[in-house]
């Protein structure tokens, strides 16, 4: 994210002037921008038009700006979407009228709040500091089932192609037929402008049949971008293909190489790494929010990994009690994981309730406290 | 100093086991005898239960109080009986009243056993059970009216007494009330409604008891299962090959091209791995089937795939085993390779084969040439893999050790010839073992269960359901009913061992030919009923598992590979349910935070498809189910309740 101007108080109120420069920091504004904040932009807008007796209807660029009251993201589209009131004088848009600007890369707004919190801080500087999490491409398959995610988050719907037993004749046909669709999906979801590299992963020799035929097509279609990137092709091991081998197939040292220090790297870690406490020494995990809650108090937390999604409450009570939580934690020296819900490790912490820490010391009163 | 995992795997075993405590549900070999008995307990009472509604009428009356259905109908029309008892009182509550108080099935009771007598009614005549055919019902009412007094009353034990029958009525009242009746196809509707009669209704036929003169041989679904490269394949090819199963002129093919791609060794394996694929890199990816026939057995061979990777395929055909082989590669580093807790698949294989409930495992040392025939090395292997199946519950009396090699031929259909093992070896072969291995009970008599293990279609637009019946039968012209889609279609032929037979049993390994049915309805993971007898489809269930040991905690929330007969899904825990005391099956714990290694715990997942299963009490193969997460076997247990009907 590139920050052009910082003017805002600690706790205070202030503004921002900021541009996006890649899909991570178009979440990190998601998270940024909250009802009741404001947001100016240069937009388009629909703008009827007296002339005498004719009425016209032309589409005009304007800058405006909003009084938020809404904010959705498009994952698919790369759009964020603010719906709110303008509250900017101009000559073709009335006041208090309502107005949808919509954010996308490489567009610079300026955002208004009446507190920038710890939180929305902290968001900031990651939004400015991390790497471009959009690096890397999987494509996790097994027989007849396969998944295209760009780091982390899925991308396109799943590829499902019933192939029968090897053994019998029309496998080697329904499994050509379930390449041709994963070649097509991957040709479409994977920009090698964008990306830096591809990960194949699957169990078994998948990925290896998949990589002989990607390459065969390529070279038949004439698919330059394929045939020129060849190198940037990574064959990875997973234990399966579903969804959640995502998690294993990141963490692989190969892999680990090529997302260091991206936000979706770090999240991959931690959930990692509360596992394997978990494993090693489950009375120094806990997840759910009493847990975590009772943990606290016993000033235990040394990690706490959290999910957005609890930030994401219209109820501003709510949010200020996650905030003043993180906040707290991080006074007695502990670490705060801000999960992104976008991609899989958020989602799969969010199976997990959506709250978990790491302790500093066991605990063994949690086997009482209820989940 | 408590025994490692032995106290773990008490109930577990106990679970599968005939002898299960703290199970309620019935069991398998209870059904039979309490047929019987409950026909002794009506006549006693003086009561006899009504072919249509199930209700129990006096001695006295010739016709049912409710329905007004004769009692003794006489085939082949009423023409003697004349006013007084009609098949159909029109003025007596009508069926189609009955249905709303949930009698509907009841009625079609009647209808899937004349089904089963009269195969010369065209299948159309009998094939929608709607609620408008008065005629069909009063006819099929009459006719078949003899096979239904064994109805008993439910699968559980709670309405033991058949008396209460319309306790009986009332609970399959509730149960159906609780199904939405929301009248969608009628087919469908039916099908549901059927789905809550119990099981025992359905009477097997003439056709489908196995005739004991004809087939001496008893069937025998045998698995080999074993770490990767302990040499499978080739036993299976070797074996094959000794019992005349390939020819000479095959196995020379075999040898030839095998040493063409610089796979000589490979030759006997490769008539097991047939594909490309596995040829190439010299492993079976997928299970291979092969018959063969013993003294006392046909014999399926099962040659499962022993790489770490392959293991979920390994599972659909172990689904299919009534005893195992366990093949270990005796020579020096390969065998402490294969035993390996994390790495090697010799433990997670036999513990899957516990899992199944296969009791009879023969261990097959193989490659004995390569250790000079050391009986040292072969009682080292026995000690540390005997003592490791005897806390996984294998009975010491259920294990027969061979000492073999399959490349040298020695002792695997015959006695060994070679001196250095003969001197000190005098048990049995390898076919010998296979041989004095007991053949289970099968369940012909319960209604049609076929889990789909494959399916073929051939050019022509055929398509054949490949698979072993776990319980009932069929014959060309059987109308059968594929699950999860619900459609029906009728059986045009079936083939066991590349021939045609007429009749497949519970226990045989066929290919089914389905006609009148579409084939992408049709698929691996899916199951082949009796069409009155819907498996049901469900997508989230309540789970008692063991926890198995080296296992990475459960979490709630926690997602993995849920595998039930030859489907897999994929799972996520939704709820950790309890912690249950391995020796009593109590809950010690509601709620637990997790459950760790060697723990016995109940818990709800949810599956991101539907799939077809049973509980554990209802069919056993189908109520298996295996927790797979981060390419290994983490929990194995059974289905306790199917939660919610998809």
């Amino acid at each position: 994210m590139r920050i052009l101007r910082r003017d805002f108080v600690r706790d205070g109120p202030g503004s921002a002037k900021l541009m996006a420069e890649d899909s991570d920091d178009l979440w990190f504004t998601y998270n940024l921008i909250a009802p009741g904040d404001s947001v100016m932009a240069v937009t388009s807008r629909k703008v009827l038009r007296e002339r005498g007796n004719s009425k016209l209807s032309e589409r005009l660029t304007l800058k405006l700006e909003v009084q938020v009251e809404e904010v959705n993201y498009d994952k698919d589209g790369g759009v964020l979407r603010i719906l709110g009131t303008n509250i900017l004088e101009n000559e073709h848009v009335p006041l208090g009228a309502y107005h949808s600007l919509e954010l996308v890369l490489k567009r610079r707004f300026l955002l208004r709040k009446k507190i920038w919190d710890s939180l929305a801080i902290d968001t900031l500087n990651q939004a400015k500091h991390h790497n471009s999490s959009s690096d890397l491409a999987v494509v996790l398959m097994q027989e007849g089932h396969a998944q295209i995610f760009l780091v982390g988050k899925s991308v396109g719907a799943p590829i499902e192609t019933s192939i029968p037993n090897r053994k019998h004749a029309g496998y080697e046909a329904a499994l050509k037929k379930f390449f041709e669709n994963v070649v097509r999906a991957f040709v479409k979801h994977v920009d090698f402008n964008v990306v830096r590299c591809v990960v194949i992963a699957s169990p078994g020799f998948t990925k290896d049949q998949f990589h002989r035929h990607l390459l065969l097509e390529a070279e038949r279609r004439q698919l330059k971008p394929i045939t020129e990137n060849k190198s940037r092709i990574l064959l990875v091991h997973a234990n399966s293909g579903y969804r959640h081998s995502l998690g294993e197939v990141l963490s692989d040292p190969k892999v680990m190489k090529m997302i260091q220090d991206t936000k979706a790297s770090k999240e991959v870690n931690a959930l990692r790494d509360f596992f394997t406490m978990f494993e090693k020494d489950p009375y120094r995990a806990c997840y759910g929010p009493k847990q975590v809650e009772f943990a606290h108090e016993q000033k235990a937390i040394q990690t706490l990994l959290i999910t957005d999604e609890l930030f994401k409450n219209s109820d501003v009570k709510e949010r200020k009690k996650y905030v003043d939580f993180v906040e707290s934690v991080k006074k007695l020296g502990g670490e705060a994981f801000i999960f992104s819900s976008m991609h899989v490790s958020g989602e799969q912490l969010a199976m997990h309730t959506g709250i978990a820490a790491l302790l500093r010391f066991p605990l063994p009163g949690l086997d009482d406290v209820e989940m | 100093m408590p025994r490692k995992g032995l106290s773990n795997f008490d109930d577990y075993d106990d679970g599968f086991d005939d002898d299960y405590d703290y199970d309620v549900d019935v069991e398998d070999d209870e059904h039979e005898a309490d047929e019987p008995e409950e026909e002794l307990v009506i006549a006693k009472r003086g009561l006899w239960r009504c072919a249509i509604c199930t209700y129990d009428n006096d001695e006295s009356m010739h016709v049912c109080d409710i329905c007004g259905v004769i009692r003794h109908p006489v085939p082949g029309g009423n023409k003697t009986i004349s006013n007084s008892a009609a098949p159909f009182k029109f003025d007596a509550p009508s069926p189609d009243d009955l249905v709303s108080n949930g009698l509907k099935s009841s009625r079609t009771g009647p209808k899937d056993s004349m089904k089963n007598k009269e195969k010369q009614d065209s299948a159309e005549h009998n094939q929608t059970s709607s609620q408008g055919r008065h005629d069909n019902v009063g006819v099929g009412g009459i006719q078949s009216f003899k096979s239904l007094p064994k109805a008993k009353a439910d699968k559980s034990k709670e309405t033991s007494s058949s008396s209460k029958n319309m306790e009986v009525s009332e609970s399959l009242t509730s149960t159906m009330n609780n199904m939405s009746l929301t009248g969608e196809t009628e087919t469908s509707r039916d099908v549901k409604i059927r789905s809550a009669k119990s099981k025992s209704n359905h009477k097997p036929e003439e056709w489908m008891m196995l005739d004991k003169e004809s087939d001496a041989l008893s069937q025998l679904n045998l698995a080999i299962v074993g770490h990767v490269d302990s040499g499978k394949s080739t036993l299976s090819g070797r074996l094959l090959h000794l019992l005349g199963r390939i020819s000479q002129k095959q196995m020379h093919k075999f040898e030839k091209e095998a040493k063409s791609q610089g796979k000589g060794s490979f030759a006997y394996a490769w008539a097991l791995d047939e594909s490309a694929e596995e040829r190439e890199r010299g492993i079976t990816m997928t299970v291979a089937v092969a018959y063969f026939n013993s003294k006392r057995h046909h014999v399926v061979l099962l040659d499962s795939p022993g790489h770490k990777d392959f293991v979920p395929n390994m599972i659909a055909g172990a689904t299919q085993a009534d005893a195992a082989i366990l093949v270990i590669d005796a020579s020096i580093g390969a065998f402490e390779a294969g035993f390996d807790n994390l790495k090697g698949q010799t433990r997670e294989h036999a513990r899957v084969l516990r899992g199944f409930g296969v009791e009879q495992v023969i261990v097959a040392v193989n490659k004995m040439d390569i250790v000079g025939y050391s009986k040292e090395r072969f009682e080292l292997i026995k000690q540390h893999v005997g003592s490791f199946l005897h806390s996984c519950r294998f009975k010491e009396s259920s294990l027969t050790w061979i000492p073999l090699s399959a490349m040298e031929n020695q002792n695997l259909v015959s006695a060994p010839s070679e001196s250095r093992l003969s001197s000190w070896y005098q048990g049995p072969c390898l076919l010998d073992a296979v041989d004095s291995v007991k053949s289970p009970d099968r369940d012909i008599s319960k209604p049609l269960l076929m889990p789909i293990c494959d399916v073929v279609r051939s050019s022509s637009g055929q398509v054949s359901a490949c698979g072993k019946l776990e319980a009932g039968a069929v014959r060309s012209g059987s109308k059968v009913m594929v699950m999860p889609s619900g459609d029906q279609g009728t059986v045009k032929s079936l083939e066991r061992d590349s021939q045609g037979c007429s009749i497949a049993r519970a226990g045989d390994n066929v290919a089914i030919a389905l006609q009148g049915i579409d084939a992408n309805q049709v698929m691996a993971g899916g199951v082949l009923c009796h069409p009155d007898y819907p498996v049901s489809v469900a997508t989230r269930l309540e789970l008692m598992v063991l926890v198995l040991e080296g296992a990475t905690p459960i979490l709630l929330g926690s997602q993995l590979e849920f595998h039930v007969h030859h489907a897999k899904e994929a799972a996520t825990v939704v709820k950790l349910v309890a912690m249950l005391d391995p020796k009593t099956g109590e809950a010690t714990k509601k709620s637990p935070r997790c459950l760790t290694a060697k723990q016995s715990a109940m818990l709800e997942v949810s599956l991101q498809y539907p799939v077809c299963v049973e509980t554990f009490s209802e069919s056993r193969a189908l109520g298996r189910v295996f927790l797979r997460s981060s390419g290994r076997t983490v929990a194995m247990g059974k289905v306790t309740r199917i939660i919610q009907d998809s």
